[in-house]
């Protein structure tokens, strides 16, 4: 380990250098624990309120759209006859989209020992919680008949029938549900331990009740780190082929389809890489906000910052070549329909849409490439939302163009969104904002003993190692 | 009031059984009277047949001196048509929801009439399809949409009578604009002198088919193009002499090979049905037999605009060759029944499933309503209740439902299941005779209505069957068959014969 | 609430160090010494601390194994039993058992159950949830989960002796030594 004391500015670093401490500011395990817990104990900042009370209105606005929607009918949607799928599925695909980044951080880094991790493990996962849910809401909503959902589970019932194990969706349906339940699973076990934290420095009797029962009676005993440690890696090594198995389920949702422009082998990959792209984007952006209001800018600092900017460089890049290779087989195939499909989206009705998402998706990350524009916090700020509203476009792009315009001329019909649509989208946000500032308010946002864990001096041999 | 005036206070059934009496003239009066009222009929009343003999010579006499001058009508001085509606006919039919939602034959437009013109005319005029503009003639005005039509003369507007009538009814009232305000009674079928101006407001007109400017649109226009020889494939007389295989070498595509074992279908009956597009006239009658057969709701001209037509069986219009003066295609499409249905693995709840007789079938209250199914038709023969578009049905129109067909509630998806209550009912009666189902015995509501006979339908595995002859015909295809998705419908190919003098495909290379 | 209540049962001896690598030096004397009933207490797992204090390998895994195989198999007897016997439908003219199509669901069920597997028997084996322990009468104790480092030695240990135990541990560097009893 270098020496951490020139490295406490945090403004100037350009080239990194190798073994740079990951956490900055002389932190000590007493430090850290003071910083996040503090964060959650203190007073509650009136700018949280502000922002909470903007969240609630927007998911007071999903309920209505929903609400509404349940009484009068899936038509108070822009969809049409050959546009059934609209805004919700699009919604539903970034949703599920932004929610990966949280598992590929908190699971597949993990399993690469990717220490610099740790400080944005725990809002990345419950970002991913707090997107499935807002994912899982879409397909919910979406049917005709949203009180017959429980058709969908395959539960005995007195009619005797049981779904269908062939539709992409129903694998959607286990797909996403176990997706949920081994997030949720893997945030909380991973927050038990700062759980126990927040009940040992509770002061009222409502907080250590509280954190008493949800800490489970963690004492921090290396039998039960033992164990826990080999669950949480065994979590780790089940949730990185789930995470890469998700995207590519709800991507058959349109890859085992035969509409042009859906019946596409290369969309497993392509939709992972997008998902990775489109939830590194989300994490960015909610960590800049987040390490400047609550101050954590010595935990995640910008060689975090950097490091995300890189997996977006890449996972943008694949995206990029995704979209250059679905263009190509759609030539290289000599299908009227394939082909039309591809020169359709860029060049037809949707020009648009598709214009918005190269821009978006394709030429913001290349600016990465520039370790300068790497470190300037307001424009990753900026690209990490570009790439949010081009990996939107992307699944609109995909899911409406397809459709709008298939096989027979005679179906083609144009799809506009409602306000109903826009409503339902903008409520979505309400949501996972709502459930976001929540988690940041009660719950440690940072998981304080995983970065003591790689603080230097939690290294027992620290004090006598090879210097 | 019969009974005021004549002090007759008999009922009127009586008296109409009266008049009756004195036409039916025959021994058992009763047996005659029921017989009538039961066909609805009078056979006796038909009328005598006439031989009518064409003296050409009168007609040349009256060409000659050329009636109609080519150059008469002027941009300012327009030819006006008027015809009467295809779907509401002189406006008798202005209250009846099934014929406001059918769509023209050509334009495809319910609930409305326009002023239909060339491109060439709207371009001059400066105005666009939705563009409403004031229609003057003879010192009348009257505001009307404009919708552009391939193939219409140039200077020349056609119009439908039978619409904007205001005292017709809950469904007909103020739909579209009433011509006869501006027809002369010494010009009912065609005049000139009609001109045309922009008023630069729109009206929103409900069109089934190419939506949002397709026929303007190049990229569109070039792509139907080239897959117009793929979806109806046709060729001349001669060329089908020539070549009568031409169906099958349309379109190339790679063995059809499954990955898996595929499910027999070898039990009979095995249904199927032939749409011979060679007899079809685009009338449209099929499309009401089924509305009328399978109780499909009417959902009004917002949501024919949205594009939710409910018709399970529709007619798909092409135009083909010059813009200006194209040729013209119809062709009936419904649920297509496909062996290996790309609906029926995409529903999560097996809502859709295939029955052993080879149906496409629909569980309907097992329907959730995800829509993939008709997301992965590539036929989009699927129809959805986006809303309870049964809802609000007086009690007369819901007594005059088919009681065999299931109502459908919104968020469920429905489709053409070739009228399987129909198939049910002959299953039913065969197995009670201990036979089995006779060839004919089983007419689909599109079949039985069709004028030229271009449905057939029964037992595809019954080779006395009328539609397994027509199915060995070479004329025979399947739409889409590349996909390997098995149709059970199959078209027969179009064969145009032209007069050779006024031929304009003299190279079928054009 | 160390208090000296006399119905109270001695549970043990907890003992603080100052630094993760003199709680990890303290835990292998403890091992070399013979205990057995005594755990290590720290904020985070210190590396290296199973071999200090003689533990065998956590056997979880093995569990995990066996409940994401029957995961598996669940997943696949269900469709299986679902399309081919309970409800036989044609669906797009495929095989009533269609196994390409169940792979999905098959790895979901496998992962779900291995998740749950290792989540409630990670619980188990660590004979979670407890909220009540000895422990946790040491007011001293609640900085475990801060910084603080632990070592706690149970009464119930065989070779365990009050004052010979006390006397061992202050020896091997325990800074602060504090007995700790049931209720």
């Amino acid at each position: 380990m270098s020496k951490i004391v020139e490295m406490t500015g945090d403004t100037k670093p350009v080239a990194i250098p190798e073994k740079q401490p990951l956490i900055l500011g002389n932190q000590t395990f007493k430090s850290v624990t003071d910083k996040i817990s503090g964060i959650v104990e203190g007073k509650t900042p009136k700018e949280w309120y502000l922002a909470f009370a903007v969240a609630f209105f927007g998911l007071l606005l999903l309920l209505g759209s929903i609400g509404f929607l349940v009484w009068d009918g899936v038509g108070i949607w822009g969809l049409n006859n050959p546009v059934g799928w609209g805004w919700a599925i699009v919604n539903f695909v970034f949703w599920v989209g932004i929610g990966h980044a949280g598992t590929l951080i908190s699971a597949i880094l993990f399993l690469f020992r990717q220490k610099w991790r740790t400080s944005i493990n725990r809002f990345a996962e419950a970002m991913t919680i707090f997107a499935v849910i807002c994912a899982l809401l879409f397909p919910g909503i979406h049917i005709g008949r949203i009180w017959l959902l429980y058709y969908f589970f395959p539960v005995p019932n007195q009619m005797g029938v049981w779904p269908n194990f062939r539709s992409p969706l129903l694998w959607d349906f286990f797909a996403v549900g176990t997706y949920f339940t081994v997030s949720l699973l893997f945030w909380y076990t991973g927050m038990i331990p700062d759980l126990a934290t927040f009940r040992d420095r509770a002061k009222t009797r409502i907080r250590k009740i509280i954190f008493g029962i949800m800490s489970l009676g963690w004492r921090g005993g290396n039998r039960q780190w033992q164990h826990y440690e080999l669950a949480y890696l065994v979590l780790a090594g089940l949730s990185t082929p789930l995470v890469l198995s998700v995207h590519s389920v709800v991507s058959t949702d349109f890859a085992t389809s035969l509409v042009p422009g859906w019946h596409s082998t290369i969309f497993p990959p392509y939709f992972v890489s997008g998902a990775i792209f489109s939830g590194f984007a989300m994490v960015m952006t909610l960590a800049i906000i987040a390490r400047r209001f609550y101050g954590l800018e010595h935990f995640i600092t910008h060689q975090h910052l950097d490091k995300m900017a890189k997996v977006m460089l890449l996972t943008g890049s694949i995206v990029g070549y995704s979209y250059a290779t679905e263009f190509f087989i759609a030539w290289y195939s000599g299908s009227e329909y394939e082909s039309f499909t591809f020169i359709n989206r860029a060049f037809g009705p949707y020009a648009w849409a598709y214009w918005i998402m190269i821009t978006c998706n394709v030429v913001v990350p290349q600016f990465f490439w520039s370790g300068k524009l790497r470190n300037n916090i307001a424009f990753l700020f900026v690209a990490s939302i570009l790439v949010n509203v081009g990996m939107w476009f992307e699944r609109f792009v995909i899911v409406v163009t397809s459709l709008s315009r298939d096989y027979l001329p005679s179906s083609w019909d144009y799809y506009s969104p409602t306000l109903w649509d826009i409503m339902t989208f903008i409520g979505s946000f309400g949501l996972f904002f709502t459930f976001f500032l929540l988690f940041l308010r009660f719950l440690p946002m940072i998981s304080m003993s995983e970065i003591k864990g790689i603080l230097p001096q939690a290294n027992p041999h620290h004090k006598d190692s090879h210097e | 009031m019969a009974a005021v005036t004549t002090g007759d206070d008999r009922s009127g059934y009586d008296l109409t059984r009266e008049t009756w009496r004195s036409i039916l003239t025959g021994m058992d009066f009763d047996r005659q009277w029921k017989r009538i009222l039961h066909d609805g009929v009078y056979e006796g009343a038909r009328g005598k047949s006439l031989q009518v003999e064409i003296q050409s010579g009168n007609l040349t006499t009256v060409l000659d001196k050329k009636p109609f001058p080519t150059d008469a009508a002027t941009l300012n001085s327009m030819e006006i048509v008027y015809q009467v509606s295809n779907s509401v006919y002189d406006g008798r039919f202005a209250n009846n929801g099934w014929l406001q939602e059918l769509p023209d034959p050509v334009t495809k437009l319910t609930w409305d009439n326009a002023v239909v013109m060339s491109h060439r005319t709207a371009q001059e005029l400066g105005v666009k399809n939705e563009d409403l503009v004031t229609l003057q003639h003879q010192g009348r005005t009257l505001r009307l949409p404009v919708w552009i039509l391939p193939g219409q003369a140039d200077y020349s507007v056609a119009v439908e009578l039978g619409y904007g009538r205001d005292a017709v009814g809950r469904i007909g009232n103020g739909v579209g604009a009433n011509l006869y305000a501006i027809r002369r009674s010494t010009a009912p079928g065609f005049d000139i002198g009609a001109s045309i101006r922009p008023t630069g407001e729109t009206y929103p007109l409900a069109c089934t088919q190419d939506h949002h400017g397709l026929d303007v649109e190049k990229l569109a226009r070039e792509s139907i193009r080239d897959r117009l020889p793929i979806i109806i494939r046709e060729a001349t007389l001669e060329e089908y002499r020539e070549n009568g295989e031409f169906v099958h070498e349309i379109v190339e595509s790679p063995p059809k090979v499954s990955m898996w074992k595929e499910i027999k279908y070898d039990e009979r009956p095995q249904w199927g049905m032939t749409i011979d597009l060679n007899v079809c006239t685009g009338c449209n009658a099929c499309t009401i037999a089924c509305q009328s057969e399978n109780n499909i709701p009417v959902v009004g001209k917002e949501e024919v605009r949205l594009g939710r037509e409910m018709h399970w069986m529709r007619l798909d219009r092409y135009y083909s060759g010059d813009p200006d003066d194209p040729e013209m295609v119809h062709q009936p499409i419904s649920c297509q029944q496909c062996e290996m249905a790309p609906c029926e693995q995409v529903c999560p709840v097996a809502a859709t499933t295939h029955t052993e007789d080879g149906l496409n079938g629909m569980t309907y209250n097992r329907c959730i309503g995800t829509r993939y199914c008709a997301n992965n038709c590539p036929y989009k023969v699927r129809r959805f209740n986006f809303y309870n578009y049964a809802k609000g049905w007086p009690e007369i129109v819901q007594m005059a439902r088919n009681p065999d067909v299931t109502v459908r509630f919104r968020g469920v998806m429905e489709k053409c299941t070739y009228c399987v209550q129909r198939i049910a009912l002959a299953k039913i009666a065969a197995k009670k005779e201990n036979r089995e189902i006779r060839d004919g015995e089983v007419v689909s509501a599109c079949q039985q209505t069709c004028p030229t006979d271009a449905i057939v339908f029964g037992d595809i595995l019954d080779p006395n069957s009328k539609i397994f002859k027509v199915k060995q015909q070479n004329r025979k295809y399947e739409l889409l068959e590349e996909l390997n998705i098995r149709p059970r419908t199959s078209f027969l190919a179009k064969l145009r014969n032209p007069n050779p003098a006024l031929s304009k495909r003299q190279n079928p290379k054009d | 609430m160390s208090s000296t209540r006399t119905d109270s049962k001695l549970f043990g001896l907890l003992v603080e160090f100052e630094t993760p690598a003199a709680l990890l030096k303290a835990a292998e004397k403890v091992r070399d010494a013979g205990y057995k009933k005594f755990d290590c207490h720290s904020p985070f797992p210190i590396h290296g601390m199973d071999q200090a204090m003689g533990m065998k390998r956590s056997n979880l895994g093995y569990l995990i194994a066996i409940f994401t195989i029957i995961g598996a198999a669940a997943g696949l007897g269900l469709q299986y039993w679902v399309h081919s016997i309970e409800y036989p439908h044609i669906i797009s003219g495929k095989p009533l058992f269609a196994w390409q199509a169940y792979i999905v669901v098959m790895f979901a069920m496998f992962v779900l159950f291995g998740a749950g597997a290792a989540v409630f028997g990670m619980l188990h084996i660590n004979r979670l949830p407890r909220l009540h322990h000895p422990v946790f009468f040491s007011d001293r104790f609640s900085k475990v989960t801060t910084d603080g480092f632990f070592i706690s030695l149970e009464a119930a240990d065989p070779q365990f002796d009050l004052q010979k135990t006390e006397a061992f541990l202050r020896e091997i560097g325990g800074a602060y030594i504090e007995r700790l009893e049931e209720k």
